[in-house]
């Protein structure tokens, strides 16, 4: 497909758009921009389905799908009808594998919530093609949220944050063997990769935000594993989720993929506060997300601890939740794991990864932050540490001298593994579910390659009010509905990424 | 029913459908030509031939065939008016149509009309490729051509089955039905494969649930053409034309997702209609008809669409008479004494379905019925009133004929 082409198509399938006729109700998809009932003189409203919740009204597992869709192997595409069959939308039922025998009569009538996914690519060396029509069934593993705007009311405080979000993929593989206390971890399905990632946990951090999309004004993604080498993820994520002011199908926001192996995104949240306090930027809300498809090569010992997700934060200074307090990073050039440009996989330097470069930076950054704020380690309610797998981030806390009930919520790697950018961020996530008014978080994060910086929160009481729009990261992780793949599939959808 | 034709057909000529891989377009539509015109009981000079009307659904991607017109100019060694059709599956149907209308307008006397399709040039590409005659939203939403038409027999079991066995069953006999009624049809794809039975339907291959491999038409090679005349003249050729004596087309959204309802085919309905106010016949009053069997549910709506089964009934109508026919000919639709026998050759599942060439095949197989050339097919009744119906897409588009032999 043609760029012009697949540039038209966006605009449409990323928020699936439909128009509706103001004189006659009449509803359109494709949109179209006059009313076969008024005709020329109708007037047309754009009308966004992203938020809705749809119907299956008919569909078909398809076996033996098209070449654009074979690596998809069996699935269901469909008609979904929305706001009461007045539209009907095609699309694809996503996370979710089809049996062999199975009633598809059986699916008319469930309701569907919109997913936004990866369809296919032209090729290895062409574009990707993404699109909100894509579905996962209600009653599965995602629940259906509502995204309501609520106005603020404390507002120009210090800068914090003022929602999360994090996405855990449905899909699970189990450790035969506990690998370094990683018992479990998440995958992404056939259609997912670091950019849906991005925009599903953006939408997340949104909705449990209640704030106005078009008032976030900077989209930070970090993450080693983009789709592409040269293209931002962020891009796709203020288009999708229309960050920042909309003129002329673009929006007047503006960010960056960042890079720092695990810690791309950990490093921007100083700059995302200082930004929101910054009175040029004029901006009120910046995104910081950290998502990736973890990669390992085939047989190495990430390949046991790697997992996929994403987690997006949202600073502002109106109903924030956690005020960022401190902060402090400590860099220096430590080769422990890299990946040169082209090579599909990273290399790590063995036992080198541990002290030299992940306990070296992590416990300086920890200890030396904790003296320069005057804090005792009592004045910390949770701490939260980078989890390349369980066993670091216990020995590191406990380096600094740190005790479990403090980091044990943040250990969420034992059933997630490690989502290298993600990793601090979920760990946080997991202690922000949780955590009460007035309570000290101590975050600190770790990139290869190497750096570390550590960040102390305050947590509000706006927290407690936007927990109901929350789906948190125990939830995910126990969820009923979460499906295990074998090692084969695992490795098989891991690396659609490439293709 | 009226007795002015909108035209005649003289001749008609075909080639095997199957897959024929050492042949090229030019050679299967020389063959069919050249047949047609032998088959003029008086004989017809080339250059008697004053238009050519050309149905074909993939011949750009898949031959590289870009300007029909010139080249069936230089294969014809004419320099007639060459029209080229394209219309999905409906290619044939609708390159008949406009052949009517060229002889209808008084702009021509003897018209070439002939479709071809050479799918098996493009082998596993062919699956994509069938999606042009769907909508770009139905492609990108991962929809394989079977798959639309298992959305719509999916919510015609939901609204219609009842849960009820025999609706599965129901719609497997239409490709048993027409297996049947091409093992005695020497042009037939599966001619030698035999019968089949509804359990082999049922256990065949699950390609789009709930269409499995055998209630579908297969990848075909193959052509038809056929020479029509205005009907005033037609028996200076032979003393037997068969009459056109409606030709229809109408359209429908090229989506399904965009239809009011998915359990039936809009377009046919309205063609049906028009075709039947025209010449003043009933549904009662067909014969024997060529129906759309792309895939078996099209065969089932085609009998509630032309108003011979009520809507949501046909496919206990079809259960039970299939299950009450005895005997060895072909299987009729039964109902209230009435018999419409449906797809004598095999229709598009067994006789095969090289896309473009099917509505013109569909007129080929009803000249042979009615003018008792069908031989060992001939069906063993009297028949004199057939109507052949050609669906492109989904029902993006339908062509109508009604044919009749005695007009008088």
């Amino acid at each position: 497909m043609s760029e012009p082409i697949a540039r038209r198509n966006l605009l449409v399938e990323y928020r699936l758009r439909t128009t509706k006729c103001l004189n006659c109700g009449n509803t359109y998809f494709p949109p179209k921009y006059f009313c076969n009932n008024e005709g020329r003189s109708s007037k047309m409203l754009e009308v966004d389905n992203f938020y809705e919740k749809g119907e299956f009204y008919s569909g078909s597992v398809i076996n033996e799908p098209t070449n654009r869709f074979n690596h998809l192997d069996t699935f269901v595409s469909a008609i979904i009808s929305f706001r009461e069959s007045k539209i009907r939308i095609p699309g694809r039922i996503t996370d979710y594998i089809a049996p062999k025998a199975i009633k598809v009569e059986e699916f008319v009538g469930k309701k569907v919530i919109p997913r936004f996914r990866r369809s296919y690519s032209d090729g290895r060396d062409g574009l990707i093609h993404y699109s909100s029509h894509n579905f996962s069934l209600e009653d599965d593993y995602y629940t259906h949220q509502k995204y309501k705007v609520t106005k603020p009311t404390n507002i120009n405080g210090k800068p914090g944050i003022v929602g999360y979000g994090v996405y855990l993929p449905k899909f699970r593989i189990k450790n035969d063997e506990p690998a370094l206390g990683v018992l479990e971890r998440s995958l992404p399905f056939a259609d997912e990769d670091t950019t849906t990632f991005a925009v599903e946990s953006g939408k997340r951090a949104i909705i449990h935000s209640a704030i106005n999309n078009n008032e976030v004004r900077k989209c930070f993604v970090g993450s080693e594993s983009s789709p592409y080498a040269v293209k931002p993820s962020m891009a796709t994520v203020i288009q999708v989720l229309e960050l920042g002011e909309k003129m002329n199908g673009g929006f007047f926001s503006g960010g960056i993929d960042s890079q720092f192996a695990c810690k791309a995104a950990t490093d921007l949240i100083i700059d995302a506060a200082g930004l929101v306090a910054y009175p040029v930027f004029k901006g009120k809300y910046v995104m910081v997300i950290g998502a990736d498809n973890s990669q390992a090569s085939p047989g190495d010992r990430l390949d046991y601890t790697v997992g996929a997700g994403g987690v997006a934060l949202i600073f502002g200074r109106d109903d924030v939740i956690a005020t960022l307090d401190h902060y402090l990073p400590y860099t220096s050039d430590t080769p422990d794991f890299y990946r040169r440009e082209g090579e599909k996989y990273p290399r790590h330097g063995g036992r080198f990864t541990g002290q030299p470069a992940y306990f070296k930076h992590v416990v300086t950054s920890m200890k030396t932050l904790m003296k320069n704020t005057g804090l005792k380690n009592n004045d910390i309610n949770h701490v939260a540490i980078h989890s390349p797998n369980a066993k670091f981030p216990v020995q590191a806390a406990q380096e600094a001298g740190f005790e479990k009930k403090q980091f044990e919520t943040g250990l969420v790697v034992k059933k997630i593994g490690n989502l290298y950018s993600g990793s601090t961020l979920a760990a946080l996530s997991a202690i922000l579910d949780i955590a009460k008014p007035g309570e000290r978080i101590l975050m600190t994060s770790y990139g290869s390659g190497s750096g570390s910086e550590s960040y102390i929160f305050t947590v509000t009481n706006q927290i407690e009010e936007k927990r109901k729009q929350t789906i948190s990261v125990k939830e995910q992780v126990e969820n009923p509905k979460k499906e295990y793949v074998d090692y084969h599939t695992y490795r098989k959808w891991k690396d659609i990424f490439y293709h | 029913m009226k007795t002015n034709p909108c035209a005649a057909i003289i001749g008609a000529g075909r080639t095997r459908f199957t897959e024929r891989w050492e042949e090229d377009p030019k050679a299967m539509i020389g063959m069919a030509g050249m047949k047609a015109f032998e088959s003029v009981d008086k004989g017809i000079k080339r250059n008697e031939i004053e238009a050519g009307f050309f149905g074909s659904f993939l011949y750009q991607v898949t031959n590289k065939i870009g300007l029909v017109p010139g080249y069936m100019s230089r294969e014809l060694g004419l320099n007639v008016p060459m029209i080229n059709t394209e219309a999905a599956c409906a290619s044939g149907g609708l390159a008949l149509h406009n052949a009517c209308l060229g002889i209808e307008s008084g702009r021509y006397n003897a018209i070439l009309v002939a479709g071809f399709e050479k799918m098996s040039d493009r082998q596993d590409k062919i699956i994509d490729d069938l999606m042009f005659a769907a909508d770009p939203y139905e492609f990108e939403a991962g929809y394989n051509f079977p798959g639309l038409y298992a959305t719509m027999m999916t919510r015609y079991m939901y609204e219609f089955g009842n849960n009820d066995s025999r609706c599965s069953e129901a719609l497997a006999q239409i490709s048993a039905k027409n297996h049947h009624h091409c093992i005695k049809n020497k042009y037939a794809q599966f001619k030698d494969k035999g019968e089949i039975s509804v359990e082999d339907v049922l256990n065949s291959r699950m390609i789009a649930n709930p269409i499995r491999i055998l209630h579908s038409s297969p990848i075909s090679d193959g052509a038809v053409a056929l020479i029509i005349t205005k009907p005033e003249i037609a028996k200076k050729y032979t003393d037997t034309p068969i009459y056109i004596m409606s030709s229809q087309e109408t359209t429908d959204h090229v989506s399904l997702y965009t239809r009011n309802k998915i359990t039936s085919v809009m377009s046919t309905r309205l063609a049906v209609d028009q075709a039947l106010k025209e010449t003043g016949l009933t549904i009662n009053d067909i014969d024997i008809a060529e129906a759309h069997d792309c895939f078996s549910i099209e065969e089932a709506f085609f009998l509630e669409d032309s108003g011979f089964y009520d809507e949501g009934k046909a496919w206990k109508n079809i259960y039970e008479s299939y299950e009450s026919f005895k005997g060895s000919g072909h299987i009729p639709y039964l109902k209230n004494g009435k018999e419409l026998t449906v797809n004598l050759g095999g229709g598009l599942k067994a006789d095969g379905h090289p896309v473009g060439a099917t509505g013109i095949r569909q007129a080929f197989e009803v000249f042979k019925q009615l003018r008792k050339e069908a031989n060992e097919n001939q069906i063993d009744r009297e028949v004199n009133t057939a109507m052949c119906h050609n669906v492109g897409g989904t029902g993006g588009i339908a062509t109508v004929h009604i044919l009749a032999r005695d007009i008088q």
